[in-house]
């Protein structure tokens, strides 16, 4: 079973209640247990020394009369027994002889088959409870009755008795209460910050700071939650700061060593193929076997001019500097015949971006193709170029098997999507986006954006 | 009379080298050699050469540009853009920009001189080494019909499949039919080389290229 907090607190809150409740409940049907024997033997003991006391003035040849009551062991007559009650003597049929105040009540109470000696507990017809004893005097021609008043002896008591279910409705009700706080500033906030930090993107998105609801334990959750998200995205910021500056030093030092072999062995060597050919002008080796060294020489010269070329244009090639649409135009051509697949390129006219831009597009672009013929095994893919609402998009479409696509950078890195992955995060230095469409079986559809003016705004 | 020559290179040695062609030629005189670009635009406007040869990778101002102000400026002067590099869009860029020719850093002497004479008489002058698989010049390509020439030549402009389509009123199928048709003709194997074998060839004139 889950343990839910709710749960926990219920039991938690009931238990003890329904404990204490139960043992007060003992404790009070005990102590009126206790009571009720206390008042039984103080009625028992009464009427019959009251009894004997009757006895003893008949014996002396007294009749009764009230003088009798002047005499100090039945002045209880007068004022009543020491305990709230009463006391009475009766003959056989029940009517009162004498009593003290209070014992009118008798004439409801009083049955002849009642027990003699024996206290019991009685009510009247309006329900108040009376501990009756009966003793016989004088050869049983008349009773002794002595009673207590529980309601006067025990009034608030009793009355408490009486309150005790309400007492136990109030206790429950203020129980089941206590938990409107602990929904309000327990679970609920805690609810909350379960499904925020559920669907929070870590590394871009920050949980709201405080919940002034919620109990203070909670409200210190949210504040570490919070230093987490910022220590998270600051993390992210500086990764990608990283990357920015490596893919940035990577791209210059690539240009600065295409550029080296250009200005350097590519016209050094080409000066050499140069000067063989005037040598071979001048001097007439028509029967010269020796001038297949020469030969020789210029053909491998001529080869290292193509690989050093080869070299330029796999490092940073010069052409990307003739503008988007040539640079795009002339890898699609080059890919296209690498590859052997059709590739065709569409760039808007005269569409003049930043360098950064056109690196940062042509290099998606390669990527694209890559990836479009190597994993999709496409044969055929078109690219488009156009500026739309302040944005230039590029869109590479191939006719390949498509996979699942998935938006998540660091999933799609996982999956070995690397070059999505790397084509994301070039974008994304420039504050762009790559959006993918892919289905198995139906190609892929890559749209990316870039903001038009970002090289402006960073001058 | 002799074609009057200027020479722009950057790199003192490939420069020694033609500069060595170029004077080996008994039609073509060497009047001027610039070492940056601002130079040969400098010494274009003073010498007012026949034919100039321009590198394109040159400090201070590249070849393409300097070809782009001096179509811009109006001088009368025929361009062959000068490279070591094979890049068919350095071509495409320099034909749009003015240039009448293209030659690789490597070819051999009588090719440059070759190239020289045919801009020196308004001709068009690629190297064949940049311009298509297909090398010869002699080889003529199968004709190419009127309709393939038009989507031809509007496809080198610039426009897309489908606007190409809608300006002839025929489907975009037919349009990449009519493209596939003409890279077999002409024996190349996308949009850029079947536009400078065309150039080359004769099938479209550099003008309505750049119409």
């Amino acid at each position: 079973m889950k343990k839910h907090l709710l749960l926990v607190f219920f039991i938690a809150t009931v238990f003890p209640v329904v404990a204490a409740l139960s043992i007060a409940a003992a404790g009070l049907f005990h102590h009126e247990k206790a009571m009720e024997r206390v008042a039984r033997s103080y009625a028992e003991d009464l009427v019959e020394n009251i009894a004997y006391r009757l006895e003893r003035e008949s014996f002396l040849g007294r009749r009764f009369s009230l003088g009798m009551f002047s005499s100090r062991q039945l002045g209880i007559f007068s004022w009543g027994p020491s305990i709230p009650g009463w006391i009475a003597v009766v003959s056989s049929d029940g009517t009162i002889l004498f009593s003290s105040p209070g014992a009118e009540s008798l004439k409801y109470l009083w049955s002849p088959d009642m027990p003699v000696g024996r206290a019991a507990e009685v009510y009247d017809p309006e329900g108040k409870k009376y501990t009756i004893a009966v003793y016989p005097s004088s050869d049983g021609d008349i009773f002794v009755v002595g009673a207590v008043a529980w309601e006067k002896l025990l009034g608030p008591m009793i009355r408490f008795n009486h309150l005790w279910i309400f007492l136990v409705i109030i206790v429950f009700v203020a129980a089941l209460s206590s938990f409107l706080p602990l929904w309000y500033w327990v679970v609920i906030p805690l609810k909350k910050v379960v499904s925020e930090i559920s669907s929070l993107k870590w590394g871009s998105e920050r949980p709201v700071r405080d919940d002034i609801r919620a109990v203070n334990e909670i409200r210190s959750l949210r504040q570490v939650l919070y230093d987490l998200s910022n220590t998270s995205i600051e993390r992210n910021e500086l990764r990608s700061r990283y990357i920015n500056d490596i893919v940035k030093v990577q791209e210059e030092e690539k240009a600065r060593i295409a550029r080296e072999i250009h200005d350097g062995p590519l016209q050094t060597i080409t000066a050499l193929i140069q000067q063989i050919r005037l040598f071979k002008r001048k001097v007439d080796l028509s029967d010269n076997r020796s001038s297949e060294h020469l030969d020789i020489a210029e053909e491998a010269a001529r080869n290292t001019v193509r690989e050093l070329r080869g070299l330029c244009d796999e490092l940073s090639p010069p052409w990307i500097d003739l503008g988007i649409e040539h640079a795009l135009t002339e890898l699609a051509n080059r890919l296209s015949r690498y590859f052997n697949i059709n590739v065709n390129v569409d760039v808007e006219d005269d569409l003049v971006l930043s360098r950064e831009s056109i690196v940062t597009l042509f290099r998606v672009f390669q990527e694209g193709v890559n990836n479009a013929s190597r994993h999709g095994k496409a044969s055929n893919v078109n690219g488009s170029v156009f500026s739309d609402n302040g944005d230039i998009k590029m869109e590479i479409v191939d006719d390949g098997e498509g996979f699942e696509p998935e938006a998540d950078l660091e999933k799609l890195r996982l999956k070995g999507h690397r070059g999505l992955a790397n084509m994301m995060e070039r974008l994304h230095l420039l504050g762009g986006q790559l959006h993918v469409e892919s289905f198995p079986g139906r190609g892929t559809r890559l749209t990316c954006s870039i903001p038009f003016n970002k090289r402006s705004q960073d001058e | 009379m002799a074609v009057r020559v200027l020479l722009a290179d950057d790199h003192p040695l490939t420069r020694a080298g033609l500069k060595s062609y170029l004077d080996s030629e008994k039609e073509i005189e060497l009047v001027g050699e610039a070492e940056d670009g601002q130079r040969a635009l400098e010494m274009i406007r003073e010498l007012e050469p026949d034919v100039a040869l321009l590198d394109i990778r040159m400090p201070k101002m590249d070849g393409v540009t300097v070809a782009r102000m001096i179509k811009e400026s109006g001088i009368n002067v025929n361009l062959i853009m000068l490279t070591s590099y094979d890049a068919q869009q350095y071509v495409l860029a320099s034909l749009r920009n003015g240039a009448k020719g293209f030659i690789l850093k490597t070819a051999p002497p009588e090719e440059l001189a070759r190239a020289i004479m045919v801009v020196s008489k308004g001709g068009l002058f690629l190297d064949s080494e940049v311009a298509g698989a297909v090398g010869e010049d002699e080889l003529m390509p199968e004709t190419i019909s009127a309709r393939e020439r038009e989507v031809l030549l509007l496809a080198a402009r610039g426009f897309s499949s489908k606007e190409v389509a809608s300006k002839l009123f025929i489907s975009e199928r037919t349009v990449q039919t009519h493209l596939a048709s003409i890279y077999d003709k002409l024996g190349a194997r996308n949009k850029t080389e079947s536009l400078l074998l065309a150039l080359k060839y004769g099938v479209v004139t550099l003008e309505e290229l750049l119409e």
